[in-house]
């Protein structure tokens, strides 16, 4: 067992769990769980008397349990046995489990949801899955307060992140960066004529970003017409044009996307120069996914022709790789704030029963006098007596009510104790 | 010194410096994206051409015409009607990215418009204040507007066009608009320009002929308008025959200006005003 123990004024708050830094995908893939699974988990952790409150983000890459433990060694056996253990024993075996407390965990929850601890930094899709960790603990009933509020911390820190910084911006697969490519090129992707050539896994990934992202206009060639019927299955709204008059459909598309596992170019500078004339001039973006190159190298030298093979692509991504890199600091700035925020809410938690007892104890002292002069005045004057009363008190106490509650984090304890030994809050509970 | 010259003369330093400021803004916004600037540029650009839209009022005032006689007051009303412009464009589009190139640009002209310029002295000739002298000189200037963003626009997709081709992605490819959309903004403007000068120069052709007979034809402003007209007209005739595309354009557009201006200024320093018939006077 690892981690730093959470200090006394610190959030009551363990995180135990592993990802693609710390344990290989055959082990990962073993602790992944989904639906019915992921509901049984959480609904054992709470039923471990040790337990106070679960949530479990479970992805490809990452299984991490967050609980607020009544009893912390108790608690981090119980995640350890009922979340991995008992699927994975290697995994706390081998010390491929983190375990984080406090501040910490809360840092690491919003350091996933904001991308940093990402396989591809600042992939988009974790948000959401982070959204989705929190809305189950909260259908399944396993989440309370502390949880509710520390997911949603986590949340808008993601959001932040993304809106404020451009830790996501900048495509990082090839697939996008085609897409990204072709929105340099072209007004509308919608509007963009497509021609796929080579029916392959590449092509067919390249495919799905460019639909995704808005591409409608879509043409397939491939040498093997079985492939392109597998193509065309795939993505129904397409067209297929026959491999041997691909130099046709050329000079009819605006993006072509070339990957086969041809040994010789499929396009050469000739075609490109043919199929130039053709277009009356409008541009024509090549991307050559193919290794050995699919398209003559030649033909990037054609006016109007922007050729890219795999290496100009892997540029581009290094290049954004290193742009979200330098706002990694920026999130971080974020981050903090928002664990800030969710310090202060918390410690402002603490100094709610200080100021419940306080007010109780006040409106018991004014009932007290109040009783004994009401004999004093006339009974009409009864109700305003008591009005006037717990307006002044509700006054009195306004102020210091409100700095407890808003005070800054520890250094707010120190007055917190000394408002309960002035007003002998203590004896008062008891 | 009347208040009105005191202001003319003020406003005429003061021009090229808030274009200065505002295009520091938006290259600001282009160079490293900061929000403030983003937020501050629009608002700089506008406060400086309302300045220059009360300089050229004040103008009309004290030279009792549009002022469009000289090559300095042409320069400045181009440099104007290519910020206006601009600024609809960019309110209409929320599109700042070539904010820093325009703006740039109109500092330039109204920089040269503002060396150039002479104390002005109110003309008294009738032609300046004819309806079709304003035609003319409306169409010609509208001209020379579209010529500046077209060559501005141009400079832009050239930049975007090369990194494109070489596979060098830096700060035009992240910040500009598509290719497609600035050869079409660049087209767009020079197809504008070219129309509104055929217009300028058939109106001035026909109403020089009538006041002055042939000598209209020598001189030396007409001449280069001839070759303005020509050049651009040969560049739109050959994207039309599809013979040209986005990069001979681009480079046509940004040449025209560049002759169009070293011409201004040689013609200015030579004869002084827009036009130098000779035995025709306040022209």
């Amino acid at each position: 067992m690892s981690g730093a123990r959470a200090s006394r004024q610190d959030l009551p708050l363990l995180l135990v769990g592993t990802d693609h830094r710390s344990s290989p995908l055959e082990l990962r893939e073993r602790v992944a769980y989904a639906g019915e699974a992921a509901e049984g988990l959480l609904v054992h952790l709470l039923a471990r008397p040790e337990v106070g409150e679960a949530a479990l983000v479970s992805t490809c890459n990452r299984t991490e349990a967050y609980v607020e433990p009544r009893e912390d060694e108790a608690a981090y056996r119980a995640v350890v046995e009922l979340a991995f253990a008992t699927r994975a024993p290697e995994l706390a075996d081998q010390g491929r489990l983190y375990v984080k407390r406090g501040r910490d965990a809360a840092h690491h929850l919003m350091a996933v949801a904001g991308g940093l601890e990402s396989m591809v930094l600042g992939e988009p899709e974790i948000l959401g899955q982070v959204k989705q960790a929190a809305a189950l603990a909260d259908a399944v009933g396993t989440s309370g307060t502390l949880l509710r509020r520390l997911f949603r911390s986590a949340l808008k820190a993601g959001s932040r992140a993304r809106a404020e910084t451009g830790i996501s911006t900048g495509a990082v697969s090839l697939g996008y960066a085609t897409v990204e490519l072709a929105k340099a090129v072209f007004t509308r992707l919608e509007e963009a004529r497509v021609l796929v050539v080579g029916a392959g896994e590449t092509g067919r990934m390249v495919t799905r970003n460019l639909l995704e992202k808005g591409a409608v206009r879509l043409t397939v060639t491939n040498r093997t017409a079985a492939r392109a019927q597998e193509f065309l299955a795939e993505f129904p709204s397409a067209l297929s044009h026959p491999y041997e008059e691909r130099v046709r459909a050329v000079a009819a598309a605006d993006l072509v996307v070339v990957a086969t596992g041809a040994e010789e170019p499929v396009l050469t500078a000739g075609h490109l120069e043919a199929a130039m004339v053709k277009r009356s001039g409008r541009p024509l973006l090549v991307v050559d996914l193919g290794v050995p190159r699919n398209v003559d190298p030649a033909a990037a030298r054609l006016g109007n022709v922007f050729l890219h093979h795999i290496d100009s692509l892997e540029t581009l991504i290094q290049r954004n790789l290193k742009r979200r890199r330098e706002e990694v600091p920026r999130v971080e700035e974020i981050l903090e704030e928002e664990l800030d925020l969710l310090l202060a809410w918390y410690r402002g938690m603490e100094a709610e029963p200080v100021i419940a007892r306080l007010q109780k104890q006040a409106e018991r002292v004014r009932r007290q006098e109040v009783s004994a002069v009401l004999g004093q005045f006339p009974a009409e004057t009864h109700e305003q007596l008591d009005r006037l009363t717990r307006s002044l008190v509700r006054t009195i106490l306004h102020h210091p009510s409100k700095r407890l509650r808003n005070g800054n984090g520890e250094e707010m304890l120190p007055h917190l104790a000394l408002v309960t030994e002035l007003f002998q809050l203590d004896e008062e509970e008891g | 010194m009347t208040p009105l010259e005191l202001f003319l003369s003020a406003a005429v330093v003061l021009l090229p410096l808030a274009y200065l400021l505002a295009a520091a803004a938006y290259g600001r916004v282009f160079f490293t994206g900061d929000r403030r600037a983003e937020r501050l540029a629009p608002g700089v650009l506008l406060a400086s051409l309302a300045l220059h839209l009360a300089y050229l009022a004040a103008l009309t005032v004290k030279l009792r015409h549009f002022p469009a006689a000289t090559i300095a007051e042409g320069l400045s009303v181009v440099a104007l009607a290519v910020g206006l412009t601009y600024a609809l464009v960019e309110w209409r589009g929320r599109e700042r990215s070539t904010g820093f190139w325009i703006v740039s640009v109109i500092f330039f002209v109204q920089l040269l418009a503002s060396v150039l310029r002479r104390p002005e002295a109110a003309h008294e000739s009738e032609v300046l204040r004819s309806a079709v002298f304003a035609a003319h000189a409306f169409l010609a200037l509208m001209a020379y507007a579209a010529f500046v963003m077209a060559a501005a626009y141009g400079f832009l997709f050239l930049e975007l066009y090369r990194e494109l081709k070489s596979g060098l992605f830096s700060l035009f490819y992240d910040k500009l608009p598509p290719l497609e959309v600035l050869e079409r903004m660049m087209a767009g403007a020079l197809h504008v320009g070219w129309i509104a000068l055929t217009g300028a120069v058939g109106i001035g052709a026909a109403w020089a002929y009538r006041l002055y007979g042939a000598r209209w034809a020598s001189d030396p402003i007409i001449l280069l308008t001839f070759a303005t007209w020509a050049l651009y007209g040969l560049a739109l005739l050959l994207r039309r025959a599809q013979r040209w595309q986005g990069r001979q354009t681009a480079v046509v557009c940004l040449a025209g200006l560049c002759a169009i201006l070293v011409s201004l200024v040689v013609v200015n320093f030579v004869v002084g005003d827009f036009h130098g018939f000779p035995g025709a006077e306040g022209s």
